[in-house]
Order: C-alpha cells, then sequence, then structure tokens
C-alpha cells in the first residue's frame, strides 16, 4: 500500500508540470481581416498638397477626411487636397486636434498654444484665454457632445455651451483630478472621457453630470503590480469609449475596461508593437486601433487575443508588414504595399470599411475592401508550442 | 480502513501540492538579490518589495526615439545658432513692465485675468540659472561659436512660476523662435507641461533644477535631467534619519504645493517601508509665517525629528519657530533650504539640521574651482547649486550640437548618450530615462555653516552625530 501511495504522490505532483511542458500547438480561432492594400502619401508624393508630414490628427467627414497638421489645417476630398494655414485666417498652423458638429456642421480645432477655432462657412472664429473661458492656450484635444465644446487643456478642462455660450471650467478646483494636464477628450452621447497625464482617466456623466475617476491602483510610477488590477498606468494619452467599452492609452500599455473588469496588455504579453501608445480608437467592445511609436497595433478580437500589427520590420524596409498574432505569439506576417518611412503613429481614424493613419512623416489608408470584423471562421493550424503561447496569453479563451 | 487512510492522504497530497503553489504565486516578494533596480533605489525602498514581485517594472530599458526627425535636413544657411532657455526670471510686476536691463528677455506673453501673472516666486532661482546658462554661452563663443561658423544666440523667455504659461512659452521657442534645444525650467508642474509640449514638438529639452521624481517618469525621450533628484536625496535623508541616528518617531511638515507635495513623497514611502511611518503630515501654504499651530501639534506627539519640504523662507521660519518653542529635536529639509539667505538667519542656533543635496559644493576639483573663478568675475559673487547646474546643462547641450549639427533629433541622441558626462557639479550618471544618477549628497549644519557628506562619510566610524 505504501509503494501505491508514494507512486501516486510522485504521479499527482508531476502531471502539472508535464502538462505545461506539453509541445501542443496554438490555432488561430480564425482569420482576422488583414489591410494589405494602402494608399501612402506625403507632402512630396503629394506636390505639396498635403502641406506637412507631421500628422497630429485625423478626422472623417463622410467621404472626405480633415487633417491637422504641424504646419496647417488639410482636407482630403475626392482625391484632391485643400490646405489653411496662418495666411489663410487659421489662427495658429499647429492643429493638434479636430472634431466635427454634427448638428451645425462646424469644425471645431484644438490649435497648439494658440487656444482653439470654429471653422465655420470659410471663416475662422478664435478664442483664447483672453476673450473665452479657455483654461490654457495649449489645447490637445477638441470634441463635441450635445450642444458642448469639450477642451483638453494643459490646465484642466473647459467647455463651452453653443447655444447659451457658457463656459465652465474643471480643474483641481472642481474636478477629482488628482493632476490637471489634460491630453485627449473622447466624447458620446452619454458619456465624456479625458485622458489626463498623470491623473487617470476621468468620466464625466452627462445624466448625472458627475465625475468619476480611474487612476493605477498601486500607486506607484516605476512598477505596475498586477496585470488586470485597473488602469495600466496614471500617466495616460488617450481614452475612447464604444459599445460601453472603455480603451484607456498609457505609454505603458493599454487598458481596456467594460465597467466590471479591466484587461491590462503590454507589448510582453500582447500584440502591441511598442508599451508607447500615443493614441487608441476603439472600433468595437472587442477591438482596439493602437497608434505607437512602433506602427499600428490592432487588437482585431479581444476574446481570442487575436493581434495584427502593421510595422516596419527594418530601417531599411520598403513596406511594413502586418504581424497576425495571438497574444504576443506571431502566427504569420502578411506583406502590405504601405510604404511610408517611418512608424511613428500619431492618429487613426475610420472611414466606413477604410482606416487611415497619422504618423510623424506621412498619411495613409489602408483599403478596407472585403473587410469584416471580428475573425473569419476559418482555422488553420500553425506549429506554435502551447507552452509559450500559454505563458502569453493565460486569458485566451477557447 | 486502510484503502480510506490511503485516499485521505491522496486527497492531503494533491491539497497541499495546489495550495502551496497558488501560495507561492500569490506571495512571491522582490528577493534582495534582484539587480534591478531603478533609480539605484535601495532594496528596503522598493513599493511592495515583502509582498510581491510586480508584474511589470518600467524605466529599466533606454529610452528610444523612433521618430522621422534625424532625417530632416541641416539649414544651408545660419546667422546664429539658437538655444532656448525657459525659466523664472521676472520677480515681480514692476519688473516685467519695466524689463531688466541684463536679460534678452522676450516679453510676448500676454498678461491675463489676474495681477502678478507674469511674476515668479522663484525668479531667485531662475536668475541663477540664466547666469550659468550664459556664461557657458559666452565661453562656447569666445571660442568661436558653432563649429567656427555662427555664434550660439540664448533666446530666454519667462516662466512665470504659475504653471499654466511654460507650455506655451515653450511652443514659441520650438516654432517661433526655432530654437535647437531647451534649457528650463524650475517647478515641477511647469517642467511636466513643457516637456509634454517638447515631445509633441519633438525639441530637446535639459533640465538642471527640477528635482520632482515623476518628471523622467512619463517616458518621454526627449527629455534629460542633469540634476540628483529627490529620490536619490530623499533615500539618504532617510538612511541617515532612521539607521544613523535610529530615529523612529518623524513628524513631517510640508507645503502644500507640488514640490512640497512630491518632493516628500519618497521619504514618506522610505519610512513606512522601513517600519516608521511619519506620525504626522502637515501642511502650510506657501507665503506663511506663523506655523505654531501646526508645531504645538507636533510638540503633543513627542517627534524625535521633524522633516519639512518647501522653500528657503518658510522652512527657515519654521526652524526658528520651533527652537524658541523649545524643539529641539533633529530638523530635516530639502535642497532648496541650503541657501545663504538660510544660514544668514538661522545663525549658529539652528541646532540639529539636515538637508539633501544634489551634489557636493565643497569639492576641490581644479574644473570645479576654475568655474567658480570664471562666475565671480563675470556677476561679482559666487554661484550656487541652480547657476552650476545650469552650466553643467548648457555645456551639455552645447558639446551635443557641435556634434549632432543642426537636426533636433540627431542633437537629442547625442545628449543621451552623454551617459558619464563630467560636469562642474561632478559627473552625471544618466540612466534609462536620462536622469542624473549621481549620488546626493547631506548638508549638515554646523558652527553656522553647512557641512557635506557623502554617504561613505556618514556611515563611517569617524563620525558620530549627537541624537
Amino acid at each position: 500500500m505504501y509503494r501505491i501511495f508514494i507512486i501516486l504522490a510522485t504521479f499527482i505532483s508531476l502531471v502539472p508540470q508535464a502538462w505545461c511542458q506539453s509541445d501542443t500547438t496554438v490555432t488561430l480561432a480564425g482569420e482576422p481581416y488583414v489591410y494589405t492594400k494602402w494608399e501612402s502619401f506625403t507632402r512630396e508624393s503629394t506636390h505639396g498638397g498635403l502641406i506637412n508630414d507631421h500628422i497630429f490628427w485625423l478626422e472623417a467627414d463622410g467621404d472626405s477626411l480633415w487633417i491637422g497638421t504641424e504646419g496647417g489645417l488639410v482636407l482630403y476630398e475626392n482625391g484632391t487636397w485643400k490646405s489653411w494655414t496662418e495666411k489663410d485666417g487659421l489662427p495658429w498652423n499647429v492643429v493638434m486636434g479636430i472634431a466635427k458638429d454634427p448638428k451645425t456642421g462646424d469644425l471645431w480645432l484644438a490649435l497648439f498654444g494658440e487656444g482653439i477655432a470654429r471653422f465655420s462657412g470659410g471663416y475662422f472664429e478664435h478664442f483664447t484665454q483672453v476673450n473665452s473661458g479657455l483654461l490654457n492656450d495649449v489645447v490637445y484635444g477638441v470634441d463635441i457632445q450635445g450642444d458642448n465644446v469639450w477642451v483638453a487643456t494643459t490646465a484642466g478642462i473647459s467647455r463651452y455651451n453653443q447655444v447659451s455660450g457658457e463656459w465652465t471650467v474643471f480643474n483641481e478646483k472642481y474636478a477629482p483630478m488628482k493632476e490637471v494636464w489634460t491630453y485627449n477628450v473622447d466624447a458620446a452621447e452619454d458619456k465624456v472621457y479625458f485622458a489626463v497625464w498623470g491623473g487617470g482617466i476621468l468620466e464625466w456623466d452627462v445624466a448625472t453630470e458627475s465625475w468619476k475617476v480611474y487612476l493605477d491602483p498601486d500607486g506607484q510610477m516605476e512598477i505596475d503590480l498586477y496585470r488586470d488590477d485597473g488602469l495600466v498606468h496614471d500617466i495616460t494619452t488617450a481614452a475612447s469609449y464604444i459599445d460601453g467599452v472603455l480603451w484607456a492609452a498609457t505609454y505603458f500599455g493599454l487598458s481596456r475596461y467594460d465597467g466590471r473588469n479591466w484587461r491590462g496588455y503590454m507589448d510582453h504579453d500582447s500584440g502591441l508593437p511598442s508599451n508607447f501608445i500615443n493614441l487608441v480608437a476603439g472600433r468595437s467592445k472587442n477591438s482596439a486601433y493602437n497608434c505607437t511609436d512602433k506602427g499600428l497595433g490592432v487588437l482585431v478580437d479581444y476574446e481570442t487575443d487575436t493581434w495584427v500589427a502593421y510595422q516596419r520590420d527594418t530601417e531599411d524596409a520598403k513596406t511594413w508588414t502586418a504581424h497576425v498574432m495571438v497574444g504576443k505569439q506571431e502566427i504569420k506576417t502578411v506583406p502590405t504595399n504601405l510604404h511610408l518611412p517611418n512608424h511613428f503613429t500619431t492618429s487613426v481614424e475610420f472611414m466606413g470599411d477604410d482606416v487611415w493613419i497619422g504618423t510623424g512623416h506621412g498619411l495613409a489608408r489602408g483599403i478596407g475592401k472585403g473587410y469584416y470584423t471580428g475573425l473569419r471562421d476559418k482555422s488553420p493550424t500553425f506549429g506554435v508550442s502551447r507552452s509559450s503561447a500559454s505563458q502569453n496569453n493565460n486569458f485566451r479563451k477557447k | 480502513m486502510k484503502r480510506s487512510s490511503v485516499l485521505l492522504a491522496i486527497v492531503v497530497i494533491v491539497c497541499t501540492y495546489f495550495l502551496s503553489a497558488n501560495v507561492n504565486a500569490q506571495t512571491h516578494s522582490a528577493s534582495k538579490s534582484d539587480t534591478l533596480s531603478y533609480a539605484k533605489t535601495p532594496w528596503e525602498y522598493l513599493p511592495y518589495n515583502r509582498f510581491k514581485n510586480p508584474y511589470k517594472r518600467f524605466f529599466l530599458k533606454t529610452l528610444e526615439y523612433t521618430g522621422y526627425g534625424r532625417h530632416i535636413p541641416e539649414p544651408e544657411h545660419i546667422d546664429t545658432v539658437k538655444i532656448g532657455f525657459i525659466g523664472p526670471i521676472i520677480g515681480s510686476v514692476y519688473e516685467s513692465t519695466e524689463g531688466q536691463e541684463d536679460i534678452e528677455l522676450k516679453v510676448n506673453q500676454r498678461v491675463i485675468r489676474w495681477d502678478g501673472y507674469q511674476a515668479s516666486h522663484l525668479a531667485s532661482i531662475g536668475i541663477k540659472m540664466l547666469q550659468g546658462a550664459k556664461l557657458a554661452v559666452e565661453q562656447a563663443n569666445a571660442k568661436g561659436g558653432y563649429r567656427g561658423k555662427a555664434p550660439y544666440k540664448l533666446i530666454v523667455r519667462n516662466d512665470n512660476g504659475n504653471w499654466r504659461s511654460s507650455g506655451r512659452e515653450v511652443i514659441m521657442l520650438a516654432y517661433k523662435d526655432s530654437v535647437w534645444a531647451i534649457l528650463g525650467t524650475v517647478d515641477g508642474a511647469n517642467s511636466h507641461i513643457a516637456i509634454r509640449v517638447a515631445f509633441k514638438a519633438e525639441i530637446p529639452v535639459v533640465n538642471t533644477a527640477n528635482t520632482d521624481p515623476t518628471f523622467v517618469e512619463t517616458r518621454i525621450p526627449w527629455v534629460l535631467r542633469g540634476i540628483t533628484d529627490d529620490r536619490q536625496m530623499c533615500y539618504l535623508l532617510a538612511d541617515f534619519a532612521f539607521e544613523k541616528l535610529g530615529l523612529k518617531r518623524i513628524a513631517a511638515l510640508r507645503a502644500t504645493n507640488r514640490y512640497g507635495r512630491m518632493g516628500i513623497d519618497e521619504l514618506r514611502d522610505a519610512a513606512t517601508r522601513l517600519g516608521h511611518p511619519f506620525m504626522v503630515e502637515l501642511q502650510y501654504e506657501e507665503g506663511d509665517t506663523d506655523f505654531s499651530d501646526q508645531l504645538k501639534r507636533i510638540q503633543s506627539m513627542n517627534a524625535d525629528g521633524v522633516i519639512t519640504y518647501g522653500n528657503t523662507k518658510e522652512s527657515t521660519l519654521i526652524l526658528k519657530q520651533m527652537r524658541k518653542m523649545g524643539l529641539n529635536q533633529w530638523f530635516f529639509g530639502s535642497d532648496r533650504m541650503v541657501t545663504k539667505e538660510f544660514l544668514a538667519s538661522v545663525g549658529k542656533t539652528g541646532g540639529h539640521v539636515a538637508a539633501g543635496y544634489p551634489y557636493d559644493p565643497s569639492r576641490k576639483d581644479a574644473k570645479y574651482l576654475q568655474f567658480i573663478d570664471n562666475f565671480q568675475n563675470r556677476y561679482g559673487e559666487a554661484p550656487e547649486t541652480y547657476a552650476a547646474h545650469a552650466y553643467d546643462g548648457m555645456n551639455m547641450i552645447i558639446a551635443a550640437i557641435e556634434k549632432a549639427g543642426l537636426n533636433r533629433a540627431l542633437i537629442r541622441d547625442q545628449l543621451v548618450s552623454m551617459s558619464h558626462y563630467k560636469g562642474v557639479t561632478g559627473i552625471k550618471e544618466l540612466d534609462a530615462v536620462f536622469s542624473n544618477r549621481s549620488p546626493a549628497t547631506l548638508a549638515i549644519l554646523k558652527d553656522g555653516k553647512f557641512e557635506f557628506y557623502s554617504r561613505k562619510k556618514i556611515f563611517s566610524d569617524k563620525f558620530n552625530f549627537e541624537n
């Protein structure tokens, strides 16, 4: 009996290790859509149509695209380029953000160092600290919610009601702001989110007119204590709210919050090309496009942790490559014809099935012919060991 | 019976196995042998060190700039090579309207809303920074300027100390003045604003006066800090207070401003992690002159040490009022307390006083002594810490421009590659986020003067400090 006991005990203690080391394969739960055909635009390739290569913001307007650059405002419409600079009445050339008011058709511009401007009927109306309720002229973002224009400034949040003309300000005195340096705003019908540099994510509830703040629970700058305990870091750079899900970008990774559970993503445990995320745009509750300093990281399907990362693989690479990944595990690579010279991505925008990206040097449009959401029902098997994949992808559901 | 015993044993083994594995996974704490430590943080001061290894440690890999900037060609014709300076250099509204002869200030800030918008209580620091920076530029021009082709020109902009203007000033330096790099600023909040702007505009910023630890903990690859920060100073102060002196009951009284809030952070955490959390952390408003209420409370707690974090003026008043009330315990402070003004006011009656300091100003090396001579000749007074650090910072910028040429990204690359730059304030040891990690010193008051001690000296058997 004693022998049986020893054998059983040994067997039981060895089973988990053997299971962990078994060489099973990871499969794609389905094929993600990969943008392989792109149109690339630079100042040079457009013969100056795109007046500046340093892109800060993209805003779709039907089939047209508004582009905020370091050197002016640009409109791409029906294959032609039109631009506005200080010579044309634009108050300041550095356009950091754009929002189109769906009610009025006016365009609101975040001007980096010169407040905001309303572009209406071909004229620019200029709002600054001097003539309005703007908290600061260094403006990073602007968005519209109902009649309100929400403005993310370096000294807090300003809100302008277009009907009443009333300005309201929110800083450390009037909102739960650990810091006031507001970097980005994303407004939906029911909620408005702000990425506050050093202050996490602020949520404004439209119905109750109240604030809620989300901070990194460990409270430390130099670590992330647990992966899924909350916001990855307090140094947030962007927020995107869609289908009841909040996507939050930081320079330390990505966070997803569905109202109950948090999920954290970093470059060592996911398909993110880098933790340094300039902007995130949610396409659905399951998909988010991340503009990083090393390319575009697309979480295609949250449930299966399937990613496509678009990058220039080497400094000499003429075109970008799409890396299809499950968690951190690369499954395959797909060539694309995207040929911008740098993959420091700053902005992203959806136009129907197409996707536009802005970079530190140029602009590109991914042609979404045959685009589909999520994964296509096809499960090719690839030779990836389960053990290595499972280490990086414990959360994946089969 | 036997069969049931065996089954029971198996169940116990299985449960024990999985429970122990789970417990191990949940409680695996940081090991003292873990060598990866950001900012030379001693194991004792690592967050959550006794409970868990973090999921991710940041700031251990060198920051990268992956943008396009390096491909931008150098301009063909230049008359001057412009370098930006931003710092609080106007101390009053009067000065802002009259101007100062010695400052090439572009007064194009708009005066808005409140009186004194352009004034700063930190002007005394900013002026010293400007003096150090100007001396470096003048010396470079005396040697022929940029590669012998064109003189360097300092473009000076005021940072009012009110944290709402520095961002716009950096924008103007980047887009209107077209400078190649910027030196500045002082205040922690202003500095944060400035570097976010610098990141978007892609322009290098060298900071030589902001000791706020979080300044570089933002992963902006365009920023370099050339001064030892409050982390290093607080670790040394904590070691001195708790280990060397063996104190256990520390009370804190700090400024409510960002400097007080952020500066004391590491000391508070260190005290807690050593098992001696602050008995109390009281606050005061900048400009307060009467601290009796706070000090009475501290008196009632029988603290064996008091720590403050704030500017010279308030720190001096707190100490004097403490001593007047018969509170003779150790008084600890920040580097902003180590000034001529503090010594002049406190004299030889300060008692036990110690403060963290970012370098050793009593060093005798030739380069440093030469700098003191030059500064004295130029300005008729001795340099202090902010002048000396700014002098080093500006020399780093000039050296980077000489090597890189006129391209902001390449200048940035050269700057961050200076991982062991030898300046007049000592060797700059840049870490992965380009913050100087050269050892802090401790300034201890003795006979009406500050004496500077390295960690080694403090813990040598030769020195005993009265408790």
